[in-house]
């Protein structure tokens, strides 16, 4: 591949990233505007910026690659990624609008009154943040050295310290107009290929490839396992409402009714994004089965058009791929590090904006240092992994803290804690089995995709612990719940 | 909706660790009245059993989509446009799931919080 496009496509997006983060700058003024653009941003913008950061390098890149590797299991993914956010409208959106908390652990320490909540909730927010920020890295590693033959870890390096800078310059309201802009970047950088690629193979009389080769049956959706489908399926649905980025971002509807309509748009843009990867991934399995290696899957994305497309076409579709994925490496981690500098400076700094910047600058600092000790494995399934996380400790305590009003503290706590130990136990011990051997398959199953019974166990510790500890129930239960439910009143 | 007037610049301050989020005397609608009580309670349990329906309904239709591609394997042998049936259907068969799931949550639940402003504000007045 021709290094200079890489190098055209990169420097345009971070071009592009930073005039719009610095042009926001100038409107953004007040403490509260780095924390959530001051609650005015409207719902096509904020469901586009919503769009912009969910869409992570896993999406962009991994899917493709995952279809290509795995067969019928990749298409799972982008179906989870989409109906995470319908569970997100149903139980979590205009509720935890309506609380007026800025952050996962500003709502959990005051809906239950507890410090001891607060300082547990930060803890999982900064380890989910920094575990999610880890895949996009990597994903810009690959990206680099697949585009410019540059060793990978200038590719981790260049985007934690773009990000770095962008959000400590500019906070929160900047990040808005970023993460929007990059949304329409990722649906045309995947939408034109696509559409090109099926042009072009329509043309050609479609690939001469036999179906039942390139699609062979033992890949297909009857023959996915059970139990690890299901798993994942569960991880997918209610890990996305925990997310930190993911939250944070409905602080800045109006109101309740706006915070729905902002989730309901952002279901229509994810299930029309999500065609496009979709696509790409299966022409891939007909026309480059020779990438559908675990190192080289997850480049299918950005080599395809160029290989069936070939010519100054191919170039310049290869240039728009290579932007488009290094703005979803942009957008997803300047999201996550601007909620985890929000946390941060919050628990630690009083919320002052010199402590979300320093906190801003920490919190790209320490995921690039993890990208380059650990080992690259696939986007989508260490994405994966860090739903089955997240689903395991703060979806509990959110679902149950908006709708239960039994829960306590200590009950709280302990699902955190149970469903964090046993989730984060299955992570590491999982690979550790596999590579030994010799273990009974349903083990390994249950450790390699653990949320189908991390999630119950977690939901299950928190319901009890809080019912054997019913007189604890804050006593302020009720009026949070009232303010939680009750629509606004109309001005 | 865009044709609403752009919402006035809420000045919002984060809430100190271990103050309760709660400020009942800026929201009209909640007070700390026997009916009032009565009332918020019944509108989360209809909001509840609303989430509930949405999201087991989605998932019965997902379970269904999978069960028919497991249960016919000659979906396997229908190609269309060079890829096989069933792996079409998997590909792009839920997402019109879970838009009307979340059509259907969206408008019902406006609805129910219709009918506890009209409640609230006959019980206002009387």
């Amino acid at each position: 591949m021709n290094p200079v496009l890489g190098y055209i496509a990169i420097a345009a997006v971070t071009l592009a990233t930073a005039l719009i983060g610095f042009f926001g700058l100038r409107i953004s003024r007040t403490t509260q505007d780095f924390y959530v653009a001051s609650r005015t941003v409207r719902p096509w913008w904020n469901a586009s910026a919503i769009g912009g950061e969910y869409l992570s390098a896993a999406s962009v890149l991994g899917i493709a690659g995952l279809i290509l590797l795995q067969g019928a299991g990749g298409l799972w993914f982008p179906i989870g990624y989409t109906a995470g956010y319908l569970m997100l409208l149903l139980f979590v959106a205009a509720p935890l609008r309506r609380s007026g908390a800025y952050t996962i652990p500003d709502f959990t320490g005051a809906r239950l009154e507890s410090r001891l909540v607060r300082r547990l909730t930060t803890v999982l927010v900064i380890l989910i943040g920094w575990f999610y920020i880890v895949p996009q890295l990597q994903g810009a590693a690959l990206t680099i050295r697949i585009t410019t033959g540059l060793p990978s870890w200038m590719g981790a390096a260049a985007v934690s310290i773009i990000v770095g800078l962008i959000v400590a310059a500019g906070g929160m309201r900047s990040i808005t107009f970023v993460q929007a802009f990059q949304f329409w970047l990722k649906l045309t950088a995947i939408a034109v290929p696509a559409v090109l690629l099926l042009i072009t193979v329509g043309r050609d009389g479609g690939p001469s490839v036999d179906p039942a080769v390139a699609f062979p049956a033992a890949l297909g959706p009857a023959s996915l396992d059970v139990y690890s489908t299901v798993s994942l399926v569960i991880a997918l649905l209610l890990g996305t409402m925990g997310l930190p980025h993911v939250l944070v971002r409905f602080y800045t509807n109006p109101d309740g009714a706006a915070a729905r309509r902002t989730t309901l748009i952002v279901l229509g843009l994810l299930s029309v994004f999500y065609i496009f990867p979709t696509v790409i991934g299966l022409l891939g399995r007909a026309l480059a089965p020779e990438l559908a290696s675990p190192g080289e899957a997850d480049a299918l994305v950005l080599l395809l058009p160029g290989m069936v497309i070939g010519g100054l076409l191919g170039d310049v579709l290869t240039a728009l791929v290579i932007a488009g994925a290094f703005g979803a490496f942009l957008s997803t981690s300047s999201g996550l590090v601007v909620s985890l500098a929000g946390v941060i400076s919050q628990e630690l700094a009083g919320g002052s904006v010199r402590g979300f910047r320093i906190a801003a600058i920490a919190s790209s600092l320490v995921p690039l240092a993890v990208a380059l000790v650990l080992e690259p494995g696939g986007l989508a399934g260490s994405v994966g992994l860090v739903f089955a996380f997240t689903a395991s400790t703060l979806c509990p305590v959110l679902v149950l803290g908006i709708w239960w009003r039994g829960l306590t503290a200590r009950g709280a706590v302990a699902g955190m804690l149970g469903g964090g130990l046993f989730c984060g136990a299955a992570i590491l011990l999982g690979p550790l089995l596999a590579a030994a051997g010799g273990w009974p398959s349903w083990l390994q199953a249950a450790l390699a995709q653990p949320a189908a019974w991390t999630v119950p166990l977690a939901f299950a510790l928190t319901v009890v612990v809080s019912r054997l500890d019913r007189r604890r129930a804050p006593r302020g239960a009720d009026r949070v719940l009232a303010r939680l439910h009750a629509p606004e009143a109309r001005a | 909706m865009s044709e609403e007037a752009r919402p006035q610049r809420v000045r919002v301050t984060a809430p100190r660790p271990g103050e309760p989020i709660a400020a009942p005397a800026e929201h009209p609608s909640i007070e700390r009245t026997d009916t009032a009580t009565v009332y918020v309670r019944s509108l989360i349990r209809s909001q509840l059993r609303l989430a509930i329906i949405c999201a087991s309904g989605f998932v019965v239709s997902l379970g269904m989509l999978w069960l028919v591609l497991a249960a016919a394997p000659d979906l396997d042998a229908i190609v269309i446009a060079g890829a096989p049936v069933s792996w079409l259907l998997l590909a792009f068969g839920a997402y019109p799931a879970i838009l009307a799931f979340a059509v259907i949550f969206v408008v019902a639940s406006r609805r129910n919080e219709a009918g506890y402003r009209s409640l609230m504000s006959a019980g206002g007045e009387s």
